[in-house]
């Protein structure tokens, strides 16, 4: 049974640096009590560059969720992203004593262990190990072994690493605002929480997260993660392209980005011209609007296109297998006519998604923005969840657990 | 770059030759074989250079004397040599006359011939460029091959704030790594390498410019900036056109560099520049991979264009070496020239091309320029080999309709 408590995620992406306070509901849901935001700056390609700005400008998120939740945040729960992260899918195997017969608890992690022997490259570390399946002498996908009788239990991990240093960066810059770190979350990992059901996962998706320096994807099949990546490209890239593109000031690209940009087939749709008017500093002009979807749509379906050749050349026909089909959330899932770019590329049905099964603020969980940020909080719940009553409390008393408390 | 068995001479003629040779000799010591000629002053009895001629005063303004004068040791200073490439500034007395003069002498003891020479600044005044202009025809009559650079199109690198001699010192600058890519090309040896065929067919056709780049870097990203130092090079691009490589009928590139220099990074490099470049242009690639471990990896690309971008006429057919002291008493007496008018034929075309250009509403942007925009200084997000940052309509080769400025 869940506990009410409350949850702080905390995202720092390249655009923007949000924080969600969300209390987590005894039926199992979550309840968002308030975002804190703000404009990122010295973040490039989801990649902390400039860590005193940074270190600024989470100050200013967090405050500004404080002043709207009425929460004092002690701890946050961090989601991590950057083209240094890395996946693959391994086996671990653990042959039972003579003397025993029966899986205890102790055989689960031990079997962990043994599926994260592998030769990570010395600066990098594991961020995830997830659990896929169980396999008790040779009996497949088992869910929960524990007090099965067996001899040999088997299970498959889908683990997730990246290099130590760069992690390191975002924790300092978190620690260096006196705040406690609860966990580091892949951001795609948290998103496909919360724009997932449990039949979904069951059925199978892609979930694509397009954000604004990185597009982070994970796949779930047979209810487990079977793959994720993260691209360095996203809606900065677009935004980049129309500036070169159409010789526009980066801030003017942007705009007609979010206004009237569209990733459609530029041979699909209608021309014409776009007008934008004159500025201080800047001259006006026409902008073809083909010219504008041209680039758009080229730059997004390449960046599908990296997406479904990362998917094919680890597990052939998964694609294929993905009952649910894909699911885009993030920034750029606001983008025009994504979806048909998408079905073209990946042959599958695509929806334009965000968070589910959260309550509270309508602006905020009908944002896919927010994704990943609520994500965090709903992976928080389901780890909490899992911790037992006492290990929880000892937690408290040592001062690790979630310091959370309301001010009033 | 590290020095070879090939000995082609570098010779620097005047003050702008002696800066860059100078140049040469502190930046690039294992390059031993140089010649600076200078008239008698600050200049030559400063300079650095490894061998130096002083160019007599004459008199009543007549130089084929101190030619005379200064021939013997010249002929000396450059005896078993394959090649020989001068370098200086048209449009001054002293190159304009002996750059020429000298390689006619050269070429006469069938030295290959080549010649890296800047023409003058708008500023420096109209007789200045007249000259230069003549000189250059006399030029591209006598030598192989002729790298000719504008000064005025590398105003575009320096800021409209600079000192004037900001401006001398980027000219000179232009000079110096046009001398070392010919004489780097000269030195490639082996199954990739540049022949002095492809540089008389690249360098010999007379009124075109040369456009040339270089860049250089070091480190695990080295051909990518390297690359990109290249392609963003001021005398590769034509104000108002965008890369000068689209309109390039012949690209020589050399890469200098490291014994690590793979041959994905030449191949990378070329497939660069063909991309870049189109299809008609004929890329020919030399290497020189005999550096030490922590030399830098550099590239040199000369592009020759298909020529006439500067008004010069057509030099007269012959190929024949003249002989020195006719053709030097020959150009003194046409200086100043008079200036050439467009024949009727030109005009035509000209007018043709003004008038479909009329016909235009909105111009085709050019798309060759190697840009990365915002993530300039980013980490480069490379997947197989292709640099995702710069845009993806750019790397596809798609043209896309400009936007119409009120």
């Amino acid at each position: 049974m869940a506990r009410e408590q409350i949850f702080v995620g905390l995202e720092i992406g390249t655009t923007k640096i949000c924080v969600i306070v969300a209390e987590g509901r005894n039926d199992g849901t979550i309840n968002i009590l308030g975002v804190g935001e703000t404009p990122s700056r010295g973040v490039r390609k989801g990649e902390i560059v400039d860590l005193s700005t940074v270190s600024d400008c989470v100050r200013e998120a967090l405050l500004d969720a404080e002043d709207k939740t009425n929460v004092e945040i002690g701890n946050v729960w961090v989601a991590i992203t950057g083209s240094h992260l890395r996946s693959f899918n391994n086996r671990g195997t653990f042959i039972l004593p003579e003397d025993r017969d029966e899986i205890v608890d102790e055989d689960l992690q031990t079997v962990e262990i043994n599926a994260k022997e592998v030769a990570l490259p010395s600066a990098n570390s594991f961020l995830h190990t997830i659990i896929q399946s169980y396999h008790v002498d040779g009996n497949e996908n088992i869910l929960s072994p524990v007090g099965m009788a067996g001899s040999r239990l088997e299970a498959d991990f889908h683990i997730i690493h990246g290099v130590k240093t760069r992690i390191q960066n975002t924790l300092r810059c978190i620690e260096s605002l006196k705040l406690g770190i609860e966990d580091v979350v892949l951001s795609s990992l948290a998103s496909a929480l919360v724009v997932l059901t449990q039949q979904q996962k069951d059925l199978g998706a892609l979930v694509i997260d397009m954000g604004g320096g990185t597009t982070d994807y994970l796949i779930y099949l047979d209810g487990a993660v079977r793959h994720s990546g993260v691209l360095a490209l996203g809606g900065d890239h677009i935004t980049n392209d129309i500036s070169i593109g159409l010789r526009l000031p980066i801030a003017r690209a942007e705009v007609l980005k979010i206004q009237e940009g569209s990733a459609a087939d530029p041979d699909q749709v209608e021309g014409g011209t776009i007008t934008l008017k004159n500025d201080p500093g800047f001259h006006g002009c026409e902008i073809d609007r083909k010219a504008l979807n041209t680039i758009i749509h080229h730059r997004v379906r390449e960046i599908f296109e990296l997406i479904r050749n990362d998917v094919e050349a680890g597990h052939d026909g998964m694609l294929s297998m993905l009952g649910a089909g894909v699911m885009i959330t993030g920034g750029c899932a606001r983008l025009r006519d994504i979806a048909p770019v998408a079905e073209e590329i990946f042959d599958l049905p695509v929806q334009l998604t965000r968070a589910k099964e959260v309550g509270g603020s309508t602006q905020t969980f009908e944002n896919p923005q927010f994704s990943t940020a609520i994500g965090l909080t709903k992976y928080a719940m389901a780890v909490s969840d899992n911790q037992p009553e006492e290990s929880l409390m000892q937690r408290f008393a040592q001062g690790l657990g979630g310091l959370f408390k309301r001010r009033s | 770059m590290k020095n070879t068995n090939q000995k082609s001479v570098l010779v620097g003629i005047g003050n702008a030759g002696v800066s860059v040779l100078d140049r040469i000799a502190v930046e690039h010591p294992s390059i031993k074989e140089t010649l600076v000629i200078n008239t008698e002053g600050a200049s030559l009895s400063a300079s650095v250079t490894a061998r130096r001629i002083a160019f007599p005063p004459c008199q009543d303004g007549d130089l084929s004397e101190g030619f005379l004068a200064i021939e013997e040791e010249f002929m000396a200073a450059i005896e078993g040599a394959p090649a020989v490439i001068f370098c200086g500034a048209l449009g001054g007395e002293l190159g304009s006359f002996l750059i020429p003069a000298l390689a006619a002498r050269a070429k006469a003891d069938g030295i290959t011939t080549l010649a890296s020479v800047g023409i003058p600044f708008s500023f420096e005044g109209r007789q200045k460029r007249e000259i230069a202009d003549a000189a250059l025809r006399k030029l591209h009559d006598l030598c192989d091959g002729v790298a000719l650079i504008d000064n005025d199109r590398l105003a575009g690198g320096v800021p409209s704030t600079a000192a004037v001699g900001e401006a001398f010192v980027a000219a000179d600058r232009a000079l110096q790594f046009s001398m070392l890519a010919l004489r780097g090309m000269l030195s490639t040896s082996g199954p990739v390498r540049i022949t002095r065929a492809d540089l008389a067919g690249s360098l010999g056709i007379a009124g075109a410019m040369t456009h040339f780049g270089h860049g250089m870097a070091k480190g695990a990203n080295r051909l990518h900036e390297a690359l990109e130092e290249m392609l963003r090079s001021p005398l590769l691009t034509i104000a108002g056109k965008g890369s000068a490589l689209k309109e390039a009928a012949t690209v020589l590139l050399l890469l200098s560099g490291p014994a690590d220099l793979s041959f994905a990074e030449v191949q990378r490099t070329v497939s660069e520049i063909e991309r870049v470049a189109g299809d008609r242009c004929l890329v020919k690639v030399g290497v020189l991979a005999d550096g030490y471990a922590d030399d830098p990896l550099e590239i040199y690309l000369l592009a020759g264009s298909g020529g006439g971008s500067r008004k010069a006429t057509p030099p007269a057919p012959t190929k024949t070496a003249t002989p020195v002291t006719q053709s030097s008493s020959k150009s003194a007496e046409e200086w100043p020239p008079a200036r050439s008018q467009p024949s009727l034929d030109e005009a035509r075309a000209a007018k043709s091309k003004k008038s479909s250009a009329a016909q235009q509403t909105q111009g085709v942007l050019n798309l060759e320029t190697y840009q990365r925009g915002r993530f300039d200084k980013s980490e480069p997000t490379i997947v197989e080999g292709e640099d995702l940052d710069i845009p993806t309509f750019l790397r596809k080769g798609i043209k896309l309709v400009s936007p119409f400025r009120h």
